[in-house]
Order: C-alpha cells, then sequence, then structure tokens
C-alpha cells in the first residue's frame, strides 16, 4: 500500500518545495499526538505562511465524577501481568488530575482554502506495543504518512485495523519488530485491534492535512499553526462520541477552543468510525452554533 | 465494551458507503449477474449485497457484506482485494464450515463469471479498476519428519496455540474474546477437522491462507514476518505440513453402523485414557443443529461426534469424544456465551446468558425392535419412549434416563442407576466412556444382544456456546452392532476353496499334459 | 499364426465379457444421467446374475462351430501344455486359487450392516387432513395462492420462508445438500431431483409440509425423518407460498389433479 502510493507522494513533496521556495516559509504544524520518529533532513516545507499564521489550543474537560474503569483481565497473558503492580485498568476513559479528559482525537473539520494541499511527513508516527496496551492509544497520522507499529512486549500480537475509506489488514507480530503500514485516504477514525489480547484496542485518525491532536492527561491538545480564518474543529472521543465548535485563527493569536464531555453522553453516543473527511468544506460560518 | 463502541462506528460506515457509493450503472449492464444473485443469493447476503437477507440473523459468521470487499479468501496481500479468480473459488466451492455452499454444478460458467463481476459491482473499491495483485507462491515443499518437527517449532514460536490450542482444537486461550469483523463472535477454526477450513483443507490451502490471512476474521497474515527476516518461506510450508497433520489423511465417512469391537484377551478399558481404545474402530457420527422444535438452535458447535465401541460378551462400553473450545461452565467464556445468545436467540426466543454445563446423550430404543419400528428419532414420543445414558459437564458421572419426546428426559430412580462413566477434557477435546453390562435385571432398561443392531441416536450440547435443552447438536438413528466371536467358517471355507481348486487345475493340466505326449508319441509311431 | 486378439475367439470372447461387466457394473448406473435420465448402481447380485447369462451365451456361440471351438480351445490348451508357457501356467496355477480363496473369504466374513429398512418415499396422502383443527380435503385441491394475490409476491415471501426455515436441510441450492444434512437419515429430500415435486401435486407437498416426519405413515418409517411438522411454527398461506417457491426456483411444474386423474384410470 506505502509503495502504491510513494510516487504520489514524491510529486505532492516536490510540489511542496517548490512552493516552499516560492512563499518563503518554513516549519511543519504537525502536532499528532504519537511519538514522532523525525526522519532528519526530509523534513517538508508547508503551505502555511508562517508569517501570518495562527494557532489553535484544544482543551477537553471531563466533567463530574471520572467512570470508573474495569480492571483488565491479563490472567491469559502472564508476561505482560507481571509488568503491573496494580492491575492496570482500561483506558477507554483516561482522566487527568486536573480533570482533562485523555485521548481525544481533536482536529480541524472544516474550513482550510479548497487549494490548499499539504506534504506528506516524512517522519513515521509510532504505536507501540506495551505491556499489552496500545501506546499511545490514540494517534493521528496524515493520509500516506508511515505508521509504525512497533512490539516491544516480545510476545504475539497481531494488529487487525478495520478502516472503511480505506483498506485494512491483520498483520501477525509474534516478536520484537516494526511494522509499517499507511492509510492513503482521511478518515476518522479507523479502530485497530489485538485478537491475540481482546482488551487492546486502539484508534488511528487519518487526515490529508496536519491539524490534529491528541489530548494530554491534561485534557490539552496542539493542532499547530493555521492562515488566518473559520475552522470547525471536531473533538472525538470513543466513548463519548463528537463534538464541534467553530474557531477563528487570527494572526500571531493561538486560538483557544475547548470541549467538555460528561459521563451522561455516554448513553446517547454515536461514536463515528471510518466517517471520510474533506477538511476543505465551508467553515464555520455555514455551521450552527457551537455545540456543547 | 469495545464491541459496543464499535459496533454501531461500523453500522454508520456502512450505511454512509451504500449511500455514497452503490455503482448502479455497472449492475444495470449486468441483467445476467443481477438475475442470479437475486434469484440465489440475496436470500442471504440481501438485495444491496449488504449481508442482512433474510436469513443472515440465524447465521453465525454473518453472511458477507459484499459493499465491504472485505473476502477472506484470496491470493491476495493482507487487506487487498481479492482477484477475480479468488472470488471465482469461492462461489464454485463454497466456505465449508459455513452455511456458503459451492455454486458449481448449480450455476453455469457464464452465470458465475457475470456473479463474480456483480458481486464486485456492490463496492466502491472494485470501482478504481485496478487489477489486485496476487502474492507469489512458492512451491510445496515435502512432509518430511524433519518438516513436521520445524512445522511444530514455528506453530509454538508464533503461538498459534494462543487461538487454535496446542492440539489444533481451537481452545486456545485468546479463543473467548474473538470477534470478526462485523462485530460478532467467531470461533478459531478446529485444525482437526480440515474439511471445514473455509479456504481448503489441502496443505497448499493452508499455506496459502497463512501468506494471505483470513481478512474480515481476526486470522493474521504471516508474510510481513518472512519479508523481516522472522522465519524463512520454507519454514511457513513446514508449518502448513504441521497444521495440516492435525486432520486424518481423507475426511471421514459416514457410517451408518458402529460396530462393538469383541474383545476377548484382554479386560475391558476401565477409563477413557485405557489404551485399548486407540485400537479400537473410529467412527464418525456428524450433527445437526435440532432445528425441529421450538426453540431451535441453527449454531451448534459439536459438529460430529468420534465414537468407539468394545464389548467382551459381559459388558459393554462405549467411549465418544469431541472437540470443544472449552469445559463449560468455564467464566472466561461467559461474554462469549452472551455475545452468540444475543446474535441468533431473539428470533426463538430470548434466553439469557447463564452458566450451563457441557453435555452429551446416547439414546436407545426400550428394547431392540422387532421389525423396522423404532421410537421418534427426536427422543421418542408418549406411545414409543426412548432409553438414555445420559452425562453433563457438571455432574458426577452419567445416568440412566428414559424420555418420551424432547423436553421430558428424566433420570432413572436411584435404584436402576447401573452405568458406569469417565470423563476427561484435555486441550479442546471431551472423552466420555460409558460401561453397562449388556443385559441386567432392570426392566426399564434395554438389554443388548450379540450379533443383533442396536438402534443409537446423539445429542450433543455446548454450554458456553449458550446450547442448553432444546438448543444442542442431534443425529438421527444409527445402529450400534455386537461383534460375534469369528465364525470357524471365516477360516475354513476359504481353505477348502482354495485347495479345490488348486487339486482341480493340477489335474486338469496333468491330464492335457498327459494327452498332449501320449498324442505326440501316437504321431511319432504314426511316423514310424 | 498371430492373429489379432479381436479377430480370435478366445480374445472376442474375453471382450464380449468384460464389456458386459463395465455396462452392468457402471454403465447403467452413469451413463443415462448423461441424458438427464435417473439411475442408480446395479445390486451386486444382479450383476452376478447377468454375468451368468452372458458366459452362458459366449460359451454357446464358441461351441456351435467346431471350428471355432477349436481355435477357441487352442490358446487355451497351449498355456496347459507348452514347456515354453510353464512360467505362465505356474502363475495361473498359483493366483486363480488364491483369487478364489479371496472371493469365498469375502463372502463368508461377517459384514455388519444396517436392517434393511424398505421406505417408501412417497407413500399415498391421506384423502384429507386436519390442519390446526380445520379438515382440509387434499383430493381436487389446488394451491389457493396460484389465483389470489401476486404471486411475485408469494414467491418472495416463500423465500424467506424457505431460506429461514428449510436452508439447513434441503439447501440454498434447494439440493438436499444443506449444512446440516449429512446428520439425517434419510437424508433431506433434493427437490432438484427430477423424482421429487415434479411428480407430486401442491396439496402432497402441502400435506408433507404440514405433518412432516411424524406424520408420515408407517410404511414411510416416520420415526426415522428428521422434517418437522410445520403446522406447528407456519401457517397455511406461508405452506403455500414456500410450495410455490419451491417450484418457481426449480423450474418443475407441479403435478396436476387431470394428470393425476388420467394416470388413475390407466391403473
Amino acid at each position: 500500500m506505502r509503495d502504491l502510493f510513494g510516487c504520489g507522494r514524491a510529486m505532492v513533496m516536490a510540489a511542496a518545495a517548490v512552493f516552499a521556495i516560492a512563499c518563503g516559509g518554513g516549519g511543519g504544524g504537525e502536532a499528532g499526538g504519537g511519538m514522532e520518529e523525525e526522519a532528519a533532513g526530509e523534513e517538508m516545507a508547508s503551505p502555511v505562511d508562517m508569517a501570518t499564521a495562527g494557532g489553535i489550543n484544544a482543551m477537553v474537560m471531563f466533567e463530574g465524577m471520572a467512570p470508573e474503569m474495569d480492571a483488565i483481565d491479563m490472567a491469559s497473558e502472564p508476561n505482560c501481568a507481571a509488568r503491573y503492580t496494580d492491575a492496570p485498568m482500561t483506558e477507554e476513559v483516561v482522566v487527568g488530575d486536573g480533570g482533562g479528559l485523555a485521548n481525544v482525537f481533536v482536529y480541524v473539520r472544516e474550513g482550510l482554502d479548497a487549494g490548499m494541499s499539504f506534504p506528506t511527513p516524512g517522519g513515521a508516527v509510532v504505536m507501540d506495543q506495551v505491556g499489552c496496551r496500545y501506546v499511545p492509544r490514540v494517534v493521528g497520522v496524515q493520509a500516506g504518512q508511515d505508521l509504525t507499529f512497533r512490539n516491544s512486549d516480545g510476545l504475539p500480537h497481531n494488529i487487525n485495523a478495520s478502516p472503511s475509506e480505506n483498506r485494512g489488514f491483520n498483520i501477525s507480530q509474534p516478536v520484537n519488530m516494526d511494522t509499517n503500514r499507511s492509510f492513503p485516504l482521511a478518515e476518522v477514525m479507523v479502530p485497530v485491534r489485538c485478537d491475540v489480547h481482546g482488551w487492546m484496542s486502539a484508534y488511528v485518525g487519518v487526515l490529508d492535512h496536519p491539524f490534529h491532536g491528541v489530548t494530554d492527561m491534561a485534557g490539552g491538545a496542539d493542532l499547530g499553526m493555521l492562515p488566518p480564518g473559520d475552522y470547525v474543529v471536531e473533538a472525538w472521543h470513543e466513548r463519548y462520541g463528537t463534538q464541534t465548535a467553530s474557531v477563528t485563527v487570527t494572526t500571531g493569536e493561538t486560538a483557544m477552543v475547548s470541549f467538555s464531555f460528561s459521563e451522561a453522553m455516554a448513553a446517547n453516543a454515536v461514536v463515528p468510525m471510518g466517517e471520510p473527511i474533506d477538511p476543505h468544506g465551508p467553515g464555520a460560518h455555514a455551521l450552527a452554533p457551537a455545540t456543547h | 465494551m469495545r464491541a459496543r463502541a464499535m459496533i454501531p462506528g461500523f453500522v454508520l460506515a456502512a450505511a454512509v458507503t451504500c449511500a455514497a457509493s452503490a455503482p448502479l450503472a455497472a449492475q444495470e449492464e449486468n441483467a445476467l449477474g443481477r438475475d442470479v444473485y437475486d434469484r440465489w443469493c440475496a436470500s442471504c447476503h440481501g438485495y444491496e449485497g449488504l449481508g442482512d437477507g433474510y436469513a443472515a440473523t440465524w447465521m453465525l459468521p454473518r453472511p458477507r457484506d459484499f459493499t465491504q470487499a472485505l473476502y477472506q479468501i484470496r491470493t491476495t496481500a493482507s487487506g487487498q482485494l481479492p482477484t477475480d479468480d479468488d472470488i471465482m473459488r469461492v462461489i464454485n466451492e463454497g466456505m465449508p464450515g459455513t452455511t456458503m455452499p459451492g455454486w458449481e454444478e448449480e450455476l453455469s460458467l457464464e452465470e458465475r463469471l457475470a456473479l463474480v463481476d456483480y458481486l464486485k459491482s456492490f463496492s466502491r473499491f472494485f470501482a478504481a479498476g485496478e487489477a489486485p495483485e496476487p502474492l507469489t507462491f512458492s512451491s510445496p515443499t515435502r512432509a518430511t519428519e524433519e518438516a513436521l518437527a520445524d512445522g511444530r517449532e514455528v506453530y509454538e514460536l508464533i503461538e498459534c496455540n494462543r487461538c487454535h490450542g496446542i492440539d489444533g482444537r481451537g481452545d486456545g486461550t485468546s479463543s473467548p474474546t474473538l470477534v470478526d469483523d462485523s462485530g460478532m463472535p467467531t470461533y478459531s477454526a478446529d485444525l482437526t477437522e480440515n474439511w471445514y477450513f473455509n479456504g481448503g483443507g489441502t496443505v497448499e490451502d493452508i499455506y496459502q491462507r497463512l501468506r494471505t490471512g483470513l481478512d474480515g476474521t481476526p486470522m493474521p497474515s504471516f508474510t510481513d514476518l518472512i519479508d523481516a527476516g522472522v522465519i524463512t518461506d520454507e519454514q511457513l510450508w513446514n508449518l502448513a505440513h504441521y497444521v495440516r497433520s492435525f486432520a486424518p489423511e481423507d475426511p471421514p465417512g459416514i457410517t451408518e453402523v458402529i460396530r462393538a469391537g469383541l474383545v476377548e484377551d484382554a479386560p475391558l478399558p476401565e477409563g477413557v485414557d485405557d489404551p485399548l481404545w486407540e485400537s479400537a474402530e473410529a467412527f464418525y457420527i456428524p450433527m445437526g443443529g435440532q432445528i425441529i422444535e421450538s426453540p431451535r438452535w441453527f449454531v451448534p458447535q459439536v459438529a460430529g461426534l468420534w465414537v468407539r465401541a468394545l464389548h467382551d460378551g459381559g459388558e459393554l462400553a462405549v467411549h465418544v469424544s469431541w472437540s470443544d473450545h472449552s469445559e463449560s461452565p468455564d467464566t472466561a467464556w461467559a461474554g462469549f456465551q452472551a455475545q452468540v445468545l444475543a446474535a441468533v436467540g431473539p428470533d426463538e426466543g430470548d434466553m439469557e446468558p447463564g452458566p450451563r454445563p457441557d453435555g452429551l446423550y446416547l439414546q436407545f430404543p426400550m428394547e431392540i425392535p422387532e421389525g423396522m419400528d423404532k421410537p421418534y428419532f427426536l427422543l421418542g414420543d408418549p406411545l414409543e419412549p426412548v432409553y438414555l445414558w445420559h452425562w453433563e459437564s457438571t455432574a458426577d458421572g452419567a445416568q440412566e434416563a428414559d424420555a418420551r419426546g424432547l423436553g421430558t428426559m428424566a433420570p432413572q430412580g436411584d435404584a436402576s442407576q447401573s452405568l458406569v462413566s469417565e470423563a476427561a477434557f484435555s486441550a479442546g477435546r471431551w472423552a466420555v466412556m460409558f460401561r453397562r453390562v449388556l443385559e441386567n435385571e432392570d426392566p426399564g432398561d434395554l438389554q443388548f444382544r450379540i450379533g443383533e443392531p442396536v438402534p443409537v441416536g446423539f445429542a450433543a450440547w455446548d454450554g458456553d456456546n449458550g446450547e442448553t435443552g432444546t438448543r444442542g447438536s442431534i443425529s438421527s438413528w444409527h445402529y450400534i452392532f455386537l461383534q460375534e466371536p469369528t465364525p470357524a467358517t471365516v477360516v475354513v471355507a476359504p481353505l477348502i476353496a482354495t485347495l479345490l481348486t488348486a487339486g482341480l487345475g493340477v489335474l486338469v493340466v496333468a491330464r492335457a499334459q498327459r494327452r498332449e505326449r501320449e498324442g505326440a508319441e501316437g504321431a511319432d509311431e504314426g511316423d514310424a | 499364426m498371430n492373429t489379432k486378439p479381436w479377430k480370435h475367439p478366445l480374445g472376442q470372447a474375453a471382450i464380449v465379457v468384460v464389456l458386459a461387466y463395465v455396462l452392468f457394473e457402471w454403465g447403467i448406473w452413469l451413463l443415462p444421467p448423461l441424458f438427464g435420465v435417473a439411475s442408480a448402481p446395479v445390486p451386486a447380485t444382479v450383476v452376478l446374475q447377468y454375468m451368468g447369462t452372458v458366459v452362458v451365451g459366449v460359451l454357446i456361440w464358441v461351441s456351435d462351430s467346431e471350428e471355432r471351438w477349436k481355435q477357441f480351445k487352442a490358446p487355451i490348451h497351449r498355456v496347459m501344455v507348452d514347456p515354453r508357457q510353464k512360467v505362465l501356467r505356474t502363475a495361473l496355477m498359483v493366483t486363480i486359487p488364491l483369487l478364489v480363496a479371496f472371493m469365498t473369504f469375502d463372502r463368508v466374513r461377517p459384514t455388519v450392516s444396517a436392517p434393511a429398512a424398505l421406505r417408501s418415499v412417497h407413500p399415498a396422502p391421506p384423502g384429507q387432513i386436519d390442519f390446526r383443527g380445520e379438515t382440509m380435503v387434499l383430493n381436487g385441491l389446488e394451491n389457493p395462492l396460484r389465483h389470489e394475490g401476486d404471486l411475485e409476491e408469494h414467491y418472495e415471501e416463500g423465500k424467506r420462508i424457505y431460506v429461514q426455515n428449510c436452508m439447513p436441510c434441503h439447501g440454498d441450492a434447494l439440493d438436499g445438500q444443506g449444512h446440516f444434512a449429512s446428520a439425517f437419515n434419510p437424508a433431506p429430500l433434493s427437490f432438484q431431483d427430477p423424482g421429487t415435486i415434479v411428480q407430486l401435486t401442491e396439496s402432497f407437498v402441502f400435506w408433507r409440509i404440514a405433518k412432516g416426519g411424524p406424520g408420515l405413515p408407517r410404511e414411510a418409517t416416520p420415526w426415522d425423518s428428521a422434517m418437522p411438522a410445520w403446522e406447528d411454527l407456519l401457517t397455511a398461506e406461508e405452506i403455500w407460498q414456500v410450495t410455490i417457491y419451491l417450484y418457481e426456483q426449480t423450474g418443475w411444474e407441479p403435478r396436476t389433479w387431470e394428470e393425476e386423474g388420467a394416470e388413475g384410470e390407466e391403473h
């Protein structure tokens, strides 16, 4: 799959390089939640003019008492169970000490200029398998970008990705090893599971732009630097579904967008999987007032 | 929990995909494909190809949703589209072990070719028109002792046993949490029954499935391991040979009569692991779901029983074994059972999940019938009751019981109980042994007689699959035949026949030669 | 004198006997289906009887003319007396008695088979049945849905009923090869078979579906059949609908009461 699109990517890169020289800009806006492995010297310029750009920071809070998570029964995998002193908990809902909701995928859903296309980052996003859990559990990648699945456990995992827009895969990793895959089309989200360990699940958000992030334990995510304008930002959570907000980016400023989730939302939540995303949509003005 | 989060997503995705992409133009042009599909396929796969036909909720696994273009049996890499030949193969041969039959006999080649195109038209993934690239498969290696030994090491290295179990019976520790891409519970294949492998049971089939994986199921592809140098291609062939070796050389035939061998010079087996059982002839009894009386059961897990029987003129011992994913009730399977019942339950009335034992019965008439008459094969009826040997995994030993129709089974009184039994569960296999004297004083029991076929029927339950009561698998009537001592004629008659023929031959030839000599001498004399 | 085997009486006799055997053993069984006519293997005892007739016929023919009889005997005689044929002679004198020994053993060894059950596949239907408390006269009864409502809709409804109820045994292709079929004996009926529904009126099919195995008369061994009595699960309309599906899907025409009557007069 990666090879198939290698050619197209090279062309995008070349075009982006020309554009970058013309604009004299530099610096990427990538703010993925995953560990970045920067490929030295391959950093491509973004079409965003940094002189006029502004940022978006998201803050996602959890209202009320965080639901108690079930302990994961790792009895079938003693080697993993042995790595935990306290019983490992399901990570479906992770709330930080300050009330921030972690593992929320926040991304620009609409409002980017139609003509804008973004170079595929050269670095790979790494999703590690440690102690029979995905670390991180939620990542964002750009379409075509390498996603490295790493087995640091040294025991058998399989990586079963079930996208809807892209083609999936189900590959075995019985020992410590890396396997690269990529998704050529934007979709939110791609579920990933390990069938050997039924409790292991993760989610990958695929977008054809770099303006996305995954919230940390404080609930914060940096969506990077964008051209000034009106945008629709969406926050996606695996249990509580999605919320959108409109946000205006102005030069030199960092716009704050905040979301808040509560356990009551779980009951009627629609959790999109495999939804195609076209970020070149109409923008905030076409949208109803921000929902909370 | 995960399933709950995922199912709505898939439903939504399916709806989006369908609404956005049904390439109607391609379907309009393929009138033959549409006719064949609507006539023969739509009742399960649905007129829109969504896998939601009339019978879908009666089936596990569910019929394929063609809009997703996820095909298990392919020659292409994991996640890639199948080739036309791949789709044709499944149409021709079906998916053994599922409700999908082969259509090679039923449909003409032209109809099947049109059908391949029509199936592809359900999914936008085929619209790009690029021909999927099949993987290059190497030629099979030979199944030598070394290859099998190495295959076993690979089986252990990549831990196939996680799902398929040490002895390949699908009882691995990961089995209870397996779901397919439609969110439905799914069983890991029982490798001892290669005739039920979805993609065929030959070593080549197995190798190809290891290379490609079975998309939409938990079975991954191992091609990356060769690319990464973790194992070699030859080792993958060795693994395929090892997997093949779990199953018998040929699929078992169906026998009407179970022969109970006569044991003359050794005591009858005392338990399930007695080595004498290994020398006893094994008979395969195929089982089907109880779909005769409500509530019915369309997804039985006990697909067949292996039955061995021996007698010593005084007692009869019967050994029944079958593959089972778990020793029910096993709490690890509680969630799985709930998923199965949710998937198939509502159509036949709801049933709450709960701890349920595995079970087995052997059913006999009350006495050996004189003519053709037998009790009704489904536990008899009020007029003609049946006599049963009933075992449950949670009970202390098997019991003799009577029944006068489905749902009326009742154990005989304590004083009448005379059955000796032993059961053992090991590596995904139940083995249950029953022993009883051939003839006893109990008027409520069947009296066995040597040399007379006795009708026998079977039923089995897999508790962790949600099976109990009328929800289980059954067989129709078979016979058990207690072998008689070998009559002397078996040795004597052929011996006499040989001697007679040989003697006659010698006489005829000798006479002919004598006459020839006399003729020659006569001629010589004549000449002289 | 090296004549071609098929010109020599012994060769001709051998060829006739072999051809006859092939015809009796496999030809009668396998050839007619090629022309769409159903057939079945010939029982071993019948083959033996036929072969005996053929051998006698051949012997009469070879002994009919003195010349032919001599020719016929000559090679046999040569094998018995010619010193150059000693190897063949010895080999025959060993193998023939061994063959006889094996055949004798095969006949006398104890074999186990189920008691022969003579089973009527299409038993005579009753003149009338009780269906859910109502009397239904089967004689002359047509499928009422053929003239009532929309046939397409009945077919579609029949299809739904069939796959939800009948398919596990009778198969997606109506060929009796459902995924549970191997568990049941007698095997589920194939509706594609020209010996089944095409021979029957729709009222007969209705009766069989409604009453199932338990409703069979004794000569059809009701205790063996796994066919449920569908009157407990399906309405009369549903049974007529699934009957329509069986005929439409296989392309067979049901037998009509006129045909039934015509045949009745012949008897």
